[in-house]
């Protein structure tokens, strides 16, 4: 029995639910002599901003022992460079790819957006509104207007679909995220990093230099699933489920929280092999339970789990 | 990753030498470049280790006690699997005036690619210094190793201070080892960083370090650069 693991969201197919999440990936090409990007659904690029940004000082990572808490800081070379280095070479990544995007105003969200319209090798856009690694700068995502005022300014401008990035660390992401989808956000991406830190004892001082970082990795899973299935109870909008995904077990618990498709960020730097690692695992485990479609099990857990026959 | 199973370890203080065999080869290393090594059970980033020495399948590393991942190596039983990928970064002879001879100067763990340097490049290698600050260190190293040692303990000096009597136009300096020695070289010194990596491959962006020619990766760009090319109070 062959197992479907594809998946129709946005309007795009996807050969199936595993997506490279924003940022360890990269713009995925030094993974390429690791990882068949042909066997994946999708790679979010790195975020993009107006202005190239060099990141934070190092060091930029710390090891949290369950995670792993990074400040890079949106290294990135701009949109300008985006499009003459780094968009002709995309072709050579047999996969969806969704452009991620992050606007310090509402202009700077305009112009992106707009140019991001433009690229055809890019279908989807990511609005990044919870990168924790932004020296000074309040998160979009921590406001239920900010986030409004940014997805309808990008839904205004484009006709691709739009996938919203929030932060899990919020009061209440339920409602930033209804906010979210009123203001036309086709879909979700839950969520990033927590804001975390480490301190070194024999110095007393911070590791990282930036003092915080965003904590990704197995130590923030069981939070981000909860968000995913209390978002997924609420809202009827797909959901990309991140945080913590290091194996398939880790996997199917986002699909059966409800998420469709699934994120993989801390795992990728382990081991760039791990994507199409948990996608056997996801495979394997289907066949056993005799499910012949992937998206059968998305949200299963709101349903009442598999039936005891 | 491959499988990398601890066959020899030999262990004083903080430091060690510890033997793995490989379960398949891991392709052509040259000096410079490093393996991410991953332990069994722990849900953390692998980590990046110079290599000391490599054949058939046999991968030496000599490993600073510094904090989980090297401590656990350190307590592990012979006989432990771990896992490993790599070669990462890029061969110092892709970097380097090859028309010159080399003084090696390594620090600590640092001592481990200039190791392999020479033995693939004995050409290339003029003399290799040492540096450690405790004696006990000596044990570790068998009796031909034994002249490139500076123990700062024993003579007061550090492995600078030798080099820079030694040091002359015609030779180069390949130098590994803590960022303070890095900056007390010479100008004209190529020197390898060390830094904290997440993937070692060039994507996330972890292992920055800033240049005159802006911010590059040690793990994509290097792990060697001129001394003049980078931006020290950065690091």
């Amino acid at each position: 029995m062959g197992v479907d693991l594809s998946i129709e969201v946005f309007g795009i197919q996807f050969k199936n639910p595993i997506v490279l999440a924003s940022g360890p990936a990269g713009f995925g090409f030094e993974l390429q002599p690791y990882l068949d990007f042909s066997k994946i659904g999708a790679i979010t690029l790195k975020t993009i901003t107006v202005k190239a940004r060099e990141g934070n000082p190092p060091p930029r990572l710390v090891d949290a022992y369950g995670g792993v808490i990074n400040s890079i800081g949106l290294q990135n070379p701009g949109i300008k460079g985006f499009i003459t280095d780094i968009v002709p070479e995309l072709n050579k990544l047999n996969t969806i790819k969704i452009g991620s995007i992050a606007g310090f105003n509402l202009e700077e969200w305009q112009l992106l957006v707009e140019e991001m319209d433009k690229i055809k090798e890019i279908p989807l856009i990511e609005l990044n509104l919870s990168c924790p690694n932004i020296k000074g700068k309040r998160r979009w995502a921590e406001d239920v207007k900010l986030t409004q005022e940014v997805v309808k300014t990008a839904r205004e401008l484009t006709n691709k679909p739009i996938i919203v990035k929030l932060a899990p660390d919020v009061t209440d992401i339920i409602e930033i995220a209804k906010a979210a989808a009123e203001a036309g956000a086709d879909g979700l991406t839950i969520g990033n990093g927590i804001q975390g830190m480490r301190i070194n004892v024999e110095t007393g001082l911070p590791v990282l230099k930036l003092k915080t970082g965003g904590l990704g990795g197995p130590a923030i899973k069981p939070i981000t699933l909860a968000r995913v299935f209390k978002t997924s109870e609420v809202l009827d909008i797909p959901i990309i489920g991140i945080g913590g995904i290091m194996n398939w077990q880790d996997a199917l618990e986002y699909a059966m929280a409800g998420a469709s498709l699934l994120g993989i960020g801390t795992a990728v730097m382990v081991d760039p092999k791990s994507p199409t690692t948990i996608l056997s695992g996801i495979e394997a485990f289907l066949k056993r339970k005799k499910i012949e479609r992937f998206r059968d099990i998305i949200g299963i857990a709101h349903r009442g789990g598999f039936s005891v026959s | 990753m491959i499988e990398a199973e601890l066959k020899k370890k030999r262990i004083s203080g903080d430091y060690g030498f510890f033997i793995f065999k490989l379960q398949e080869e891991i392709e052509n290393p040259d000096a410079g470049q490093f393996v991410m090594l991953k332990a069994p059970d722990e849900p953390i980033l692998a980590k990046p280790f110079s290599i000391y020495s490599y054949k058939n399948r046999e991968l030496v590393l000599f490993i600073k006690r510094v904090g989980r991942l090297t401590g656990r190596i350190f307590s592990s039983p012979i006989g432990e699997i771990f896992y490993v990928r790599g070669p990462h970064g890029n061969p110092y002879v892709s970097s380097i005036d090859l028309t010159k001879r080399y003084i090696l100067v390594g620090g600590g763990s640092g001592i481990s690619p200039l190791n392999f340097f020479s033995e693939l490049h004995p050409e290339l290698t003029y003399t290799k210094l040492y540096g450690f600050k405790e004696g006990h260190i000596r044990k570790l190293f068998n009796e031909n190793e034994q002249k490139h040692l500076v123990i700062e303990e024993e003579t007061g000096h550090t492995v600078v201070d030798v080099l820079n009597e030694l040091t002359s136009e015609e030779v180069g300096i390949i130098a590994c080892g803590p960022i303070p020695m890095l900056k007390n070289l010479p100008k004209n010194a190529y020197v390898s960083l060390e830094a904290v990596m997440g993937c070692g491959v060039g994507t996330c962006k972890s292992c920055a370090v800033k240049t005159i020619e802006g911010v590059k990766l040690v793990c994509k760009d290097g792990p060697l650069f001129k001394k003049e090319e980078i931006t020290w109070e950065w690091i």
